[in-house]
């Protein structure tokens, strides 16, 4: 076993260590809200700017990537809940995938269009909804009351109920 | 805690746990333009190459562009990260957070300043066109002339080049099976534990997973690793603007 290769093997050891460590500690900050993102032009969204989370409104903040297969999931998830709170809950998408090269603004339309997205879709180039969030992977949901304190937050794909009574607790409880 | 914090934590949660090195800051060396980090270890406790240390010599065939590339030859700064295709959510943002970075180089007139080299160590499934679709998935500009996807010709070679020259943890799981014979399946919860992935593609590798290390490093024109960033989220922005002291 050459020096590499035993270090290496000491390492493993810590490698799990540290990431539940990471889990453990990471979540929203709330100190960093209300955060100001860039929304694009796409079904159900319109170009300009959203406060996050939205004034005085209960807030569902989703965080998404195109390449992200369970995020295609939590859009499903999500739509019939737009039907039912859509106009008592604001409901915002979030990618921090940069636009340019071969991912235009066109291409995310596209991909928003393809996967039933019908509601806000925002930018976030430098993660820093996903760092306030505390998100440490994708998809990542949290809610917000229409105080601003963020409710509930979610890593992984949260479920259609889960989130319904989330969002209807949220509701209560603003 | 603000977002730097925030992401010096994230950071720190991947560090070799458990170390106990010595301090050593403020030290110098010729070969690198960027200060030591602040760290509580040297580079030499730790497994993998970081900050001063000079990537290997190697030549790694690069199956995009028909030819073979040696982490060390590029004549600019390079961003080296390494990764396998299937898996469902590190690496992607591992190789998404590079391509954020080639994005950010394209929109701001640098592409040709920074190379980029994603080392697979699934030789196994990750060819050429596996890359090609894998690129369009994450967006990459494989034309831009600046992303080199490397491929090490064998497994045996993927653990040479990978484990034992960059110091990269990775291992091939045995897939876990059900009581009823089926493996598990994919992980849908997608939160980035960095580590086993079980996943199920239906094309031909279904099943197939690594735990394996996230380190993404920053290597001078000369070869010498500038910044080993220990994380499954690496911070584009930092990443970027660490690139631009040296370029």
């Amino acid at each position: 076993m050459n020096r590499r290769r035993l270090l290496t093997t000491v390492a493993g050891v810590g490698l799990t260590g540290g990431s539940a460590w990471v889990l453990t500690r990471s979540g929203p900050s709330e100190d960093q809200f209300p955060m100001t993102v860039e929304t694009v032009d796409a079904r159900g969204s319109a170009a300009g700017q959203t406060r996050l989370p939205v004034a005085e409104t209960v807030t569902v903040v989703d965080l998404f990537a195109t390449w992200c297969t369970p995020c295609t999931e939590q859009l499903e998830t999500m739509a019939p809940l737009v039907e039912t709170y859509g106009p008592d809950v604001a409901f915002v998408s979030v990618t921090n995938e940069r636009l340019g090269g071969t991912f235009q603004r066109s291409d995310l339309r596209a991909w928003w269009r393809s996967h039933e997205g019908n509601w806000t879709v925002g930018l976030d180039p430098e993660s820093d909804v996903m760092a306030a969030i505390g998100a440490s992977g994708l998809p990542h949901i949290a809610v917000f009351d229409r105080t601003g304190h963020v409710t509930f937050a979610h890593s992984g794909v949260a479920d259609e109920e889960t989130l319904r009574e989330q969002i209807r607790e949220a509701l209560d409880e603003s | 805690m603000d977002r730097r914090q925030y992401l010096r934590t994230m950071a720190a949660g991947g560090l070799f746990a458990g170390a106990s090195g010595c301090l050593s800051r403020g030290g110098g060396n010729a070969n690198v333009t960027l200060a030591e980090p602040d760290r509580e270890y040297e580079s030499s406790t730790l497994p993998y190459l970081a900050w001063g240390q000079r990537v290997p010599d190697v030549s790694i065939p690069a199956p995009l562009e028909d030819r073979s590339l040696s982490p060390r030859s590029l004549s600019v700064p390079s961003f080296i990260t390494f990764f396998y295709s299937t898996c469902p959510d590190v690496c992607p943002a591992l190789v998404g957070t590079l391509r954020n970075v080639q994005t950010h180089a394209a929109n701001n007139g640098y592409s040709d300043a920074v190379a980029f080299l994603p080392i697979t160590f699934d030789p196994e499934n990750d060819d050429a066109t596996r890359l090609r679709e894998y690129a369009r998935t994450l967006h990459v500009d494989v034309d831009a002339g600046n992303w080199h996807f490397l491929r090490p010709a064998t497994p045996e070679r993927a653990k040479i080049v990978v484990r034992d020259e960059f110091g990269v943890m990775f291992s091939r799981q045995t897939p876990t099976q059900t009581p009823d014979g089926n493996q598990t399946a994919a992980n849908r919860t997608s939160t980035h534990d960095g580590h086993a992935h079980g996943h199920s593609h239906g094309d031909g590798h279904a099943g197939v997973e690594f735990v394996h290390s996230s380190v993404t490093m920053l290597v001078n024109a000369d070869g010498y690793v500038e910044r080993a960033y220990r994380t499954k989220t690496p911070d584009s922005e930092q990443l970027i603007a660490d690139l631009d002291t040296l370029r």
